[in-house]
């Protein structure tokens, strides 16, 4: 029968002591995560800012950000003061100090001047493939959420999607190496010796030659966006049918035909949703190294992309240095020093910053739209 | 009056939809373009089978080339040589690991004493080398510049003696005594202060006083070592016949490649002219056959010889292993010596068999096309770009990127889950938007980014950690390299706990709030409640989260690549727990380590391409293995 | 027969939102009594504060009055709050079996309160399965999974795993909302069954499930407690116009 003096309990609620245990087992790994989070951003933080950050207006280092990327230098002069120079600064030291003998000369490539280069081989990569993935991924994904209906052709497709997403970006690089690389058609007057197929176009002897892209700006921009497309089309699915099926009813209603539809009720509401999510899907992009580093990524070069060409469109397929590929450089290829160090913190921690403001800037924007986006 | 006839149109009604309209032209436009995914698909499938495919044949020339010029015949007896040397090497090993097991105090001193020196060395060198490269009184000018030269070598020796390295097994009175010698050392001065020397001398005469017990095992090694001399030397001689007949074999491979492109060039060619010049050029590179069979005659009339050479290995070995003893006192020697034992009677029974293989071994046998596959999937040897002969085993890559993984998930699982948990059922909603963020903000760390903290900050660390006395009950501790399997899996586990954390987070979400009511109507507690009714309920979609997580440490490059120590070679499990502090390398990495090196189209390149395949049927086996459980929730 | 549950005073919020004014009642033991009322007039959130199931839900709290249950105030600080919930059973609108067995699903309440002998947790299945009239059916296949049975089978399971509890109170939140009047049917029948052992309070909008089978009614409009009293009374002489247009159908 019932008691109801055994609501009452005595002394500590049974279980008690497992239910903390359990708790601050279970908080103390989160916290763990969390804590190692801030101390991998800390320890950058710290030992990049003497790089990047100066004492004087403007408090940035300029020069590291629009300098280009030079071997550097480092020696001692007559008087015994140690210096630390970029290639062309070095050379005009010397012409300056032509008599003088200087001593104890090291040399660490890639550690001086700026990484202007890097950044903005990694701006074009990611700007080109952004565009083509775009296009391509919101494309499909407008079919996918308005036109599709239930047939073995969107089943392929959702397969093949759900395949790309796994495939590891490593074998993205194999693909676009063996495809982009080497095996895309061009049309030239002179093929190559490796062309896959020439078929003659009969004007002025231009052929159509299967031999690639070379390595370049534009074979690593179709490899990224091969890679980012089916994140795109999938975040770009998910805003286009969280717009209400309202919107469409009424406009198909009205007489609308699909395409005004879809232009006009569904487009516009889901493109903030499109975009944001795709903020998330350029840092994936610029922190991406396994895929250009056969397809377009080069360690050093002494132009910026944008110099030295003939027309424009040669910068489509010029190869680029690139930030995530210069910091495997910087990592895997010279030795850690007192004098690379500011190379190597440095470039980490601009490329961090720059990966921090896009994904706290993603996750802000989505926070803001789910406030007032409310249908 | 009839009415007048209405003229009905001639085309449709205007409900009716016309032909091919505008409309329908931007449909099929978004459609290809939703095409275009399997198109991308499509197309990665078929040129990673393109190139890779034509590897197998390739590797099965290979390999009967290194048949018919006999490498093979060379590597019966060269396997049974470098079983040899291990041995001793293991025994050797044992040998100083014992002596310096004893003498570890002694080890330590000398070794602190020498670091502190040498970091202090390094530190002045650039002004002390200013003074040496400008010698004084060479003219009189030079005076000021030297006692400049020479203020600047005391402020830096000053700076240099400020911070020294610790040397905890040193007295105070030693340390004092080994700075004091450096602040009074005089610039040109080249020999070692005599703190370091006398602590050399102490380790040394530690060594020699521990050796002593230990002369006759230190005898048997040397004589040991000793008893495979003979068979070294015939197997030098061997090699070079072999290779000089393999070089004959690939260079008329070469040529008759040559030929065949001329004989294309040829038959393309429309001018006869040219086509006969084409065909005469052809026919010119035609290269006579490469006489195999003289050497390799030359090669199995050595036989007797070798074989007479295993069985006297065989016997001396068997006279002096008996006489190493069972046991010694260190536990590295220990285990060394264990390791020792357990491989000898592995060793003897390969001698056993040798004169047999050598004699069975015929260079005229085929080598079938399945040679080549399992050669290539179970090979033990990764070799490329060698002297001898390229082996493409992808076993030791295979056994990398599994290790790595298993330790990345083993960190990865508890936390990645554990952290879900908790922010799913028990955080605040104020902690579970601190968090989130930060876990996500992991996941956007590119690659590289942890790659480069692998190895400038955790490897570093780890060693340094490895070092101290406190931890040396770590097996694997200190550790020779810092960059291992142990550092890459841990970075690995921090890339991955953000994949296995959200999903498993969202399964967790997913569970109907009904089930929570209901556990807690029937009294359960919260943690009950988690632990009986939420998990099980997510299980399916916990799983599938581990699986991905998995997948993506798998498929993971960068972090490897730069951190795992790029050694190719299976890690040597006689280590015990101590195997995931060796360096390692993994399918990956050596993708993108060697694939800007490789000549398009050969061998190796194609290698490469196989690699790819497999990682790619690999992780999307993996991949549809998570979907179908995410799937059974759904439904 | 004595109170079973006295409700005070009660006032309840959601954060700033008020649901429940000033509601005052006292619910006798061993007897049926049905909270009825249009959707959104706060029974379901009266009848979830007797289980303080409320708590679940962030910033919801009684802001004044009290419950007791025999006596005890269940907001005391010292209240066993997993003791509570298993003496006041609940029963919900949507039927929730766990994705576990059928016989997992009715020992889960014992398990959890530390029962682990199998004897035991056998007969205390049969017995509330028994009860629930669901023994019949599922006895072949007590281990297959729950969520194969159907819906009225799914409820009456619920049902079940409640009172292997062996609870006093079994509050009842609209149990038939989502079944057919078949599956309805059969619940009546069980909780006529089932109040011979225990207090069972209802909710429901359908008035004539109220007349079937509950003994007191209490009629509730936009958080007030309009008017209580014995169900015949209630509903063939109401004495509130508001209750009087509410069962005859004026509003509601």
């Amino acid at each position: 029968m019932f008691d109801p003096d055994k609501l009452i309990r005595k002394g500590l609620p049974k279980g008690y002591f497992k239910d903390i245990l359990v708790r601050s087992l279970l908080g103390g790994i989160t916290y763990l995560i969390v804590l190692i989070a801030v101390l991998l951003f800390a320890k950058i933080i710290i030992d990049g800012a003497p790089a990047l950050f100066t004492s004087k207006f403007p408090f940035v280092d300029v020069e590291f950000l629009t300098a280009k990327n030079e071997t550097l230098h480092v020696f001692d002069d007559a008087q015994g003061t140690r210096l630390q120079l970029p290639a062309s600064k070095y050379s005009e030291y010397l012409n300056a100090h032509s008599g003088e003998s200087i001593y104890n000369e090291q040399t660490f490539s890639y550690s001086g001047g700026g990484i202007a280069g890097p950044i903005a081989g990694t701006a074009l990569l990611t700007v080109g493939s952004m565009i083509l993935a775009l296009f391509f991924g919101v494309s499909a994904a407008i079919y996918l959420a308005e036109y599709a209906k239930q047939s073995p052709f969107i089943h392929a497709v959702r397969l093949a999607i759900l395949n790309l997403a796994g495939i590891p970006s490593i074998v993205f690089g194999l693909f676009g190496f063996s495809v982009f690389v080497l095996a895309v058609p061009v049309i030239t007057s002179t093929p190559s010796d490796r062309t896959l197929l020439a078929i003659p176009l009969l004007i002025n002897d231009w052929v159509l030659s299967f031999q690639g892209w070379n390595s370049s700006l534009i074979a690593g921009c179709a490899t990224l966006a091969c890679m980012i497309l089916p994140v795109i089309i999938t975040a770009s699915e998910e805003s286009l049918r969280a717009v209400p099926q309202g919107f469409r009813d009424a406009s198909l209603a009205m007489g609308g035909t699909r395409w005004q539809t879809i232009r006009k009720c569904v487009l516009p509401y889901s493109l903030p949703g499109i975009l944001t999510s795709s903020l998330l899907a350029i840092t994936r992009v610029a922190g991406e190294t396994a895929p250009i580093m056969f397809t377009a990524a080069v360690a050093a070069k002494d132009d910026f992309p944008w110099q030295g060409l003939g027309n424009p469109f040669d910068i489509l397929s010029s190869q680029v240095q690139a930030l995530p590929y210069h910091i495997y450089t910087l990592a895997a290829r010279i030795p850690n020093s007192e004098y690379t160090q500011r190379a190597q913190y440095g470039s980490v921690l601009v490329f961090l910053l720059l990966v921090a403001v896009l994904s706290f800037g993603s996750m802000m924007l989505r926070a803001k739209m789910r406030r007032k986006l409310k249908w | 009056m009839a009415p007048e006839e209405r003229s009905i149109p001639q085309s449709r009604h205007r409900f009716q939809r016309q032909g091919f309209s505008y409309e329908r032209l931007i449909k099929y436009f978004f459609a290809s373009n939703a095409g275009l995914t399997i198109v991308i698909l499509v197309l990665i499938i078929v040129f990673l089978l393109k190139e890779g495919l034509g590897f197998f044949p390739g590797y099965r020339r290979e390999l009967e080339t290194y048949r018919i010029a006999g490498l093979e015949f060379v590597d019966i007896s060269r396997k049974n040589l470098t079983a040899h040397e291990q041995l001793t090497s293991l025994l050797n090993r044992a040998y100083f690991a014992e002596i310096n097991g004893k003498s570890t105090r002694e080890m330590r001193r000398t070794q602190e004493s020498s670091a502190l020196f040498n970091a202090f060395t390094d530190q002045i060198a650039p002004t002390r080398d200013l003074i040496l490269n400008n010698p004084q009184g060479e003219t009189d000018g030079n005076s000021a510049m030297f006692a400049s030269l020479q203020a600047n070598f005391e402020k830096q020796r000053a700076k240099a003696l400020e911070k020294l390295l610790p040397t905890p097994h040193l007295t105070a009175d030693e340390r004092k005594q080994l700075i004091d010698s450096l602040r009074t050392r005089p610039a040109e001065a080249t020999d070692d202060p005599p703190l370091v020397t006398a602590l050399a001398a102490e380790f040394a005469a530690a060594q020699q006083k521990n050796a002593e017990p230990l002369q006759a095992y230190r005898a048997t090694i040397d004589s040991f070592e000793s008893a495979g001399m003979d068979l070294g030397s015939a197997i030098m001689e061997m090699t070079e016949s072999v290779t000089a007949t393999k070089e004959k074999l690939q260079n008329a491979d070469i040529l008759e490649k040559d030929r065949k492109t001329l004989l294309a060039a040829a038959s393309n060619e429309k001018d006869p002219a040219q086509r006969e010049r084409l065909l005469s050029e052809a026919n010119a590179a035609l290269a006579e056959k490469p006489d195999t069979e003289t050497p390799m005659q030359a090669l199995l009339e050595r036989r007797p010889d070798c074989v007479r050479l295993h069985q006297e290995l065989k016997k001396t070995s068997a006279d002096l292993f008996p006489q190493i003893p069972q046991s010694l006192n260190d536990s590295d020697a220990k285990r060394l010596l264990n390791a020792a034992h357990s491989a000898w009677p592995v060793f003897l029974a390969d001698l056993d068999a040798a004169p047999q293989k050598i004699n069975a071994w015929k260079h005229t046998d085929p080598v079938p096309l399945s040679d080549a596959f399992i050669s290539f999937l179970t090979g033990k040897n990764w070799i490329t770009g060698g002297e001898w002969q390229d082996f493409y085993g992808i076993l030791p890559l295979a056994v990398g990127s599994l290790m790595i993984a298993i330790v990345a998930l083993i960190i990865a699982i508890p936390v990645g889950i554990g952290s879900a948990i908790y922010v799913n059922q028990f955080a605040a909603q104020r902690e579970q938007s601190l968090v989130k963020p930060v876990i996500e903000f992991i996941q956007a760390i590119p690659s590289v980014v942890l790659g480069f903290i692998g190895i400038l900050v955790f490897g570093t660390v780890l060693r340094e950690i490895s070092v101290m006395d406190a931890f040396q009950w770590v097996p694997g501790f200190p550790i020779e390299e810092r960059l291992n399997i142990f550092t890459a899996g841990c970075l690995l586990a921090l890339m991955s706990i953000p994949t296995i954390f959200s999903l498993a987070e969202d399964a967790l979400n997913n569970v109907p709030s009904a089930y929570a009511e209901a556990s807690e109507a029937l009294g359960a507690s919260k943690v009950q409640t988690t632990f009986r009714v939420m998990i099980p309920a997510a299980f399916s979609g916990i799983l599938a989260a581990i699986l991905l997580g998995f997948g993506r440490v798998i498929g993971e490059t960068m972090v490897v690549l730069l951190v795992a120590g790029n050694r190719i070679k299976i890690p040597d499990f006689t280590a015990g727990l101590g195997t995931f502090f060796q360096p390692t390398h993994t399918l990956t990495g050596i993708i993108a380590q060697e694939l800007g090196e490789v000549p398009l189209g050969s061998v190796h390149y194609r290698a490469l391409f196989v690699v790819g395949i497999l990682l790619f049927v690999f992780v999307l086996g993996i991949n549809a293995t998570a979907h179908h459980f995410v799937n059974r929730v759904k439904k | 027969m004595g109170t079973a549950i006295q409700i005070q005073n009660v006032n309840f919020a959601y954060g700033a939102k008020q649901v429940l004014h000033d509601v005052t009642l006292d619910i006798p033991d061993r007897q049926v009594t049905a909270f009825i009322g249009p959707s959104g007039c706060g029974k379901s959130t009266l009848i979830r504060c007797i289980n303080r199931i409320n708590d679940r839900i962030p910033d919801a709290r009684v802001t004044s009055g009290s419950i007791h249950i025999h006596g005890i105030d269940i907001h005391r600080p010292d209240l066993n709050l997993q003791e509570l919930r298993r003496r006041v059973g609940m029963v919900f609108q949507k039927y929730n079996p766990f994705a576990k067995s059928i016989y997992d699903n009715v020992v889960y309440g014992l398990r959890i309160a530390g029962v682990t002998k199998r004897s035991e947790l056998d007969e205390a299945a049969e017995k509330a399965l028994t009860n629930a009239a669901l023994w019949n059916e599922v006895k072949d296949r007590l281990r297959s999974s729950a969520t194969g049975l159907s819906g009225g089978q799914q409820q009456r399971l619920c049902i079940a795993r409640v009172i292997a509890t062996e609870p006093d109170i079994v509050l009842m939140d609209e149990p038939c909302a989502a079944l057919d009047p078949l599956a309805t049917l059969k619940i009546e029948e069980l909780i006529t069954e089932l109040k011979k052992k225990f207090t069972i309070v209802i909710v429901t909008h359908n008035m004539s499930q109220a007349t079937r089978c509950s003994d007191r009614t209490a009629f509730m409009y936009l958080g007030k407690l309009i008017e209580y009293g014995d169900t015949l009374q209630i509903f063939e002489n109401p004495k509130n116009p508001q209750t009087e247009a509410y069962i005859t159908g004026a509003f509601g």
